[in-house]
């Protein structure tokens, strides 16, 4: 601080080793680092992380982040595997192998081919073409052998003795049969017949296709034809005698052959089966997962780190979304398994088998990503979540602030002529709420700054706050309020300047004058900082000042709203939210009095959630003993203290609001989580879900409770709609929510395998119980 | 240079070639070991692959609303097959991906057969069989191989010589097999072999036939150092081979056989039916792939941290789920522990009955006195341990026949070689005729007048002064003291110092600076 106000003198302490600003503390000067040059060279990195690193917390710190690191590298799988030493992908690039392509060879011979098969078909189908274009039924038989040999010339009867086919030998019995669409000739038995169904329908698919000329109207020919009883030639006379060639036309087996094979290919042109249909569908619908998943994780992560970057509603939706894509692909696939199953005859078992490898592949995909598919939190977990990492960052700066502290103390020892009026000089410009700047820029303060600021200036902790407020909007990515808060945060490194002289001037005259004096001054002050407005931190001190006086003082301060009731109602929000924050602070204004919420913050990261209950018993504990605030006056602002974020939760009048309105924790869990239902506990997901498809875990949490077991289980509901007014039962519903509130954090601490979090949260949660219990003696 | 990524990536891009839409692979017996080598089930599913047939499996269906994908090698009988098969097409569209095969005619591959060439007379038969223009795509991929690590693979020959020519048709196989490895990591080599190996020269012109024939695809990017194909022969070492070794992949290779990765464990007393067979795979199994070179000692007590690691998420089962949040935890865990409950009985069983066997077939004790065969020059305590280990009842046949194989090998001749006398044990012992055979047969194969060279006394001062220091500090592990030769040989290509008159570039020495 000092280095700011007095250029020339040798800086010493946490001074940025590239701008070199002095940052009080290496948690700062990381910070500080990490978001001001982050950009720039990894050697200076390098640099100052060993330079960190001597730091024995530091170290610890690093030691701890790397590990993330390694871990997080180690979760990426296959490419993380090491063949006992031998880690191929150590090995060079390598690329696909060599592949060549006979495919042109092969198209330039298929071509060929198919050319030669084309004029084939079409040839064999303008024959059928003409063979069915008259009427068969009503035609005479020797009439219907002139138009059948003028279609195509017939085979000469003396150059095939035998059957091109079988081999037998034509005789009287064995006669010969004539193709009627090449012309060749074959026994009876290698006979083959085509009938009119099938020519029509080749030869008018056919005709579609070239959409020449309409097909003369083929109506389905009566069975009943006169009969043709005429013989005409001894060579067929088989032909008429035995076969009746109304609605049948006679052909080879290649001519056949090759037909079928086109009434195939026409077939398959118009049909698509049912498992092709469904299994499209069921594509799109993990494409669709595969699209939407990341998002909802990234959002759920952020949401579950108590972020504000996406909205709690927005990634409820979204997750009901993509559990309905999930529902629709198990539901898709389950049909397809079925498919078919009931037909008379059965499928092939190559077709079940197919069925079945879908339907596997199908679970396979839902289940591994349906379970990487993170819960919610709930309305009232995600205020939680909210002010979990609020704390932790409090906590943080907290650790700073102590760092701070010390740097600060030193800094004093040289500060000879401010340390005379250290014992109230100082600690009256303490209480640095910075409220206005709160309201005016949405950031929140680290409150760590106002139970902690005991002995820091508070333009010093406004400009800690500053940056944390820079920090918070960093993270939020909103680069262009980081950029005000900036400019902000350099007039504020100025003003300090003035304020060191004006804060002289005003020890001074306070030492000279009475106490009426300095109410005046007092009123002086405020004066002045309406003036400049921009520079907010002027309420801050003023109002630490208000504090900071004895209670006399505070007595005289309540005389103060008939003149300017608007300010002094900021100072008492503040004052209503400062308190529960640090809870030793009312009772003892004196430096080391700070040291307590310290204590309590410093644990290890569970112990920030520790805080909450402790601090709100020992408010409510403390607050009526010190009887100078009467009741009222708190409690009322602190109910409506939700300007500040920070009281809003310990705070009895919207905490039993919020249990009234959400459901609470435990039955919300059985909300977000699809699995835990309580009525089956398979351990098979998959299993249970043709009873129980996901939609019913996964609809919305409503304030009107649906699960109606989950309402019993919950105990408070009825004690908060009871008396939120009596003081005992608003504490002992304080008392359960905070034990609902560690139990949430127990099951967070669990799912991310943090056991010590755990073990410390359990301890906590018993605790919590036996003061409940105590508590409930008391009443009773 | 992985072998298994190469053939991966290939089948991959076979597959992915197709397009979307559900797929058959068709195979035939070979490549679908290649497949199986490198590809699991699920993963292959999540191509859209769902179903697998062979080939010449007579009961497939017609499924007109599935992409073939034919990945077969170009044998007389699978062009056969294919031509049947695309005469009466079951699937809708066709990708045809030949394994590798090229025409190679040394005065061997004259006289056989030429099923294993996709000539353009194949090519032409395909196409003039696919009337109805369901191939979409004909490709050559070169993953003929059985890729077993990254730096392994096999063509799964057994028996490829006839006394000491080749066998024409293994000839044929392996050039095919070596030549798809070189297109499929992309190398054009030079060609390095054995001098005393007369089938190692064989093989290595076969090779380079092949290459100086397909030139056009074997035009790869040049690099700095060429790189080198060298070929030896089993008969530089027979020792190695007669070693009990005691690495987990080669324990399991040897005790229990490995068939493209399988692992046949039905012999095992009182195996579970679903151990009948395992799967050993690297690839996607992590703790095989952390523990397959470690030695036997070593695997016990990782196998005891993969036990304890599992006994600690095991209790999840059978702790009663109180809490949501367990049950969620458990929900969550369900599939990995089923993952891990399946790799912890799988190692468990292989572990337990390798070391059954070690103790049943005192291969301790066996292993102690080959190594000592094989490193060691003291012949009457070697004799004494071999004679002493061939009356004790525990030690198999196979392995009895193994030392007295090392110690023809070793004192081939020694002046006071008691060959005859332990020959006349093995049958006392009685050993079969045909393990018996086998000591004459593996002195003929590997002895000194094949091997031109001294595999137990070492040739040069420097390895005389190793040899020395390493028996004044002792030996670490006596069952590992053995170095295999190939150690040596490769250890002297990478230094530069490997002899050209021992192993010779094939073909002019203009070609080494291609």
């Amino acid at each position: 601080m000092a280095s700011l106000d007095d250029p020339g003198e040798v800086r010493e302490g946490f001074l940025c080793p590239l701008c070199l600003k002095d940052l009080q503390s290496f948690y700062q000067l990381q910070s500080h680092y990490e978001e001001e040059h982050s950009g720039e060279d990894r050697d200076v990195k390098g640099q100052i992380k060993s330079l960190v690193q001597k730091a024995k917390k530091a170290k610890n710190r690093l030691l701890k982040r790397e590990g993330d690191d390694r871990a997080e590298s180690g979760t990426q799988g296959y490419e993380s595997f090491s063949y006992g030493g031998v880690d191929p992908y150590m090995w060079e690039p390598q690329e696909l192998g060599a592949v060549r392509s006979h495919l042109s060879d092969f198209k330039k011979h298929r071509a060929a081919r198919i050319d030669h098969y084309v004029v084939e078909v079409n040839k064999l189908i303008i024959r059928l073409e003409k063979l069915t274009a008259f009427d068969r039924t009503n035609t005479e038989s020797a009439k219907i052998r002139a138009i059948e040999k003028s279609v195509v010339p017939w085979v000469n009867d003396q150059d095939v003795p035998f059957c091109p086919d079988c081999g037998n030998k034509f005789n009287i019995r064995n006669r010969r049969h004539h193709c009627r669409l090449c012309g060749s000739i074959m026994c009876k038995k290698c006979m083959e017949l085509i009938s009119l169904p099938l020519a029509n329908k080749l030869t008018s698919a056919s005709k579609d296709s070239l959409s020449t000329h309409t097909s003369p109207s083929q109506s389905p020919n009566s069975i009943h034809g006169s009969r043709r009883g005429s013989i005409s030639s001894m060579s067929s006379v088989s032909s008429v005698l035995d076969e009746k060639d109304d609605d049948r036309i006679r052909c080879c087996t290649h001519c056949k052959d090759t037909l079928l094979k086109r009434e195939q290919q026409i077939d398959e042109k118009e049909h698509t089966p049912d498992i092709v249909k469904l299994y499209e569908k069921l594509r799109l619908c993990m494409e669709k997962v595969d699209q939407k998943a990341p998002e909802y994780i990234r959002m759920a992560a952020s949401l579950n780190a108590g972020e504000t970057t996406y909205s709690l509603e927005h990634a409820s939706d979204l997750r009901v979304e993509v559990q309905k894509v999930y529902e629709l692909i198990d539901a898709l696939s389950k049909k397809i398994l079925t498919l078919g199953l009931n037909q008379d005859p059965p499928p092939h078992p190559n077709t079940l088998r197919l069925q079945r490898m879908i339907r596997y592949s199908a679970t396979l995909f839902v289940q591994e990503k349906l379970l990487g598919l993170m819960s919610l939190p709930t309305k009232e977990q995600f205020e939680e979540l909210k002010k979990k990492r609020k704390q932790e960052m409090e906590r943080k700066r907290i650790l700073e602030r102590q760092a701070a502290l010390e740097a600060q103390r030193r800094l004093e020892e040289r500060r000879s002529d401010l340390a005379s009026r250290a014992a109230n000089g100082e600690v009256v410009s303490l209480r640095g709420g910075p409220a206005p700047l709160r309201k005016a820029e949405g950031w929140l303060p680290l409150s760590g700054s106002q139970g902690q600021g005991e002995d820091s200036d508070p333009l010093l902790q406004q400009i800690h706050n500053i940056t944390s407020f820079i920090r918070q909007a960093k993270a939020a990515g909103r680069t262009d309020e980081v950029r005000t808060l900036q400019e902000n945060l350099r007039q504020l490194q100025d003003e300090y300047d003035q304020q060191q002289t004006e804060k002289a001037i005003e020890l001074s005259r306070k030492q000279a004058e009475e106490e009426d004096l300095q109410r005046e001054q007092l009123q002086m002050l405020r004066e002045r900082e309406w003036e400049r407005e921009r520079e907010q931190f002027q309420a801050a001190s003023l109002h630490t000042r208000t504090r900071s006086l004895d209670f006399r003082e505070i007595r005289s301060f309540h005389l103060e709203p008939g003149r300017e009731p608007r300010t002094h109602f900021a100072h008492v929000l503040d004052l209503g939210s400062s308190p529960a924050q640090s809870s030793a602070a009312p009772k003892s204004p004196s430096p080391s009095s700070a040291l307590e919420p310290i204590s309590v913050w410093s644990g290890p990261q569970a112990l920030g959630q520790e805080f909450f209950p402790q601090s709100t018993m020992s408010q409510q504990n403390e607050v009526p003993s010190l009887n100078l605030f009467d009741e009222e006056d708190l409690s009322s602002p602190t109910a409506e203290g939700t300007t500040s974020p920070l009281a809003a939760e310990p705070s009895f009048g919207p905490s039993a609001h919020i249990l009234k309105e959400y459901n609470p924790f435990e039955e919300e869990e059985a909300v977000g989580n699809p699995f835990t239902n309580p009525d089956s506990p398979a351990p098979n997901p998959f299993e249970e879900e043709d009873e129980h498809p996901y939609q019913r875990p996964s609809s919305p949490p409503v304030p009107g409770n649906p699960f109606e077991e989950a309402t019993c289980t919950n105990p408070f509901e009825m004690d908060s709609d009871s008396g939120p007014e009596s003081e005992e039962p608003i504490e002992e519903e304080l008392l359960l929510q905070q034990i609902d509130n560690i139990k949430a954090y127990i099951f967070d601490a669990k799912q991310c395998g943090r056991l010590d979090e755990v073990e410390v949260l359990t301890e906590n949660l018993r605790e919590l119980k036996r003061t409940l219990a105590k508590q409930k003696g008391g009443t009773d | 240079m992985n072998v298994v990524f190469a053939v991966k990536q290939y089948i991959s891009k076979m597959i992915e070639d197709s397009g979307p839409g559900m797929k058959v692979l068709l195979m035939d017996k070979e490549t679908t070991g290649i497949v199986s080598m490198v590809y699991t089930q699920s993963e292959i599913l999540q191509k859209e692959v769902y179903l697998f047939e062979r080939i010449d499996s007579q009961n497939r269906e017609i499924m007109k609303h599935l992409k073939a994908i034919c990945f077969l090698r170009p044998t007389k009988e699978n062009v056969d097959y294919l031509i049947q098969e695309l005469r009466r097409p079951k699937y809708s569209i066709y990708f045809i991906s030949e394994m590798i095969s090229f025409e190679s005619t040394t005065t061997h591959m004259s006289v056989s057969d030429l099923s294993n060439v996709i000539s353009k007379s194949d090519v032409k038969s395909l196409a003039e069989a696919d009337e109805q223009e369901v191939v979409a795509e004909v490709q050559e991929f070169y993953g003929d191989y059985i890729a077993v690590n990254p730096h392994l693979f096999s063509l799964n020959i057994l028996g490829c010589c006839q006394g000491r020519n080749w066998d024409p048709a293994q000839l044929s196989r392996t050039t095919q097999g070596l030549t798809a490895l070189l297109l499929s990591l992309k190398k054009c080599p030079m060609i390095r072999y054995q001098l005393s190996s007369e089938a190692a020269k064989r093989l290595g012109e076969c090779v380079k036939q092949v290459i100086t024939k397909e030139y056009e695809l074997f035009e790869f990017r040049r690099t700095e150092v060429p790189p080198l194909l060298l070929i030896l022969d089993r008969c530089d070492d027979a020792i190695t081979p007669l070693l009990n070794q005691w690495t987990y992949q080669a324990m399991v290779h040897e005790l229990l056989g490995i068939n493209n990765n399988r692992i046949d464990l039905s012999r095992v007393p009182g195996i579970s039916k679903d151990l009948r067979e395992v799967v050993l795979s690297a690839e996607n199994d992590e703790f095989y792939a952390n523990n397959m070179y470690l030695n036997f000692a070593e695997i016990g007590s990782n196998i005891k941290n993969l036990m304890e690691d599992f006994q600690r998420k095991k209790p999840k089962e059978q702790q009663k789920l109180e809490s949501i949040a367990d049950m969620k935890a458990f929900v969550e865990n369900y599939p990995q522990f089923k993952k891990m409950s399946g790799t912890v009985s799988k190692h468990v069983t292989v572990v337990g009955e390798l070391s059954r066997l070690v103790s049943e077939r005192n291969l301790l004790e066996v292993s102690e006195v080959e190594q000592e065969l094989a490193c060691q020059n003291d012949h009457s305590s070697a004799l004494q341990n071999v004679k002493r280990l061939l009356q004790n009842p525990r030690v198999t046949e196979f392995d009895a026949a193994r030392l007295v194989m090392l110690y023809a090998l070793h004192y081939e001749r020694h002046s006071s070689n008691s060959l005859p006398g332990l020959m006349m044990d093995l049958r006392n012992k009685g050993v079969s005729e045909k393990y018996r055979k086998l000591v004459s047969a593996v002195v003929e194969y590997g002895g000194k007048r094949v091997r031109g060279s001294d595999l137990f006394s070492p040739k040069d001062a420097v390895a005389i002064t190793k040899q020395f220091l390493k028996g004044l500090k002792g030996v670490e592990n006596v069952y590992t003291q053995h170095q295999p030769f190939l150690h040596e040989t490769l250890d002297h290509l990478i230094k530069g110092k490997l002899k050209e008159n021992l192993y010779p570039y094939l073909g002019p020495s203009t070609l080494r600076d291609r």
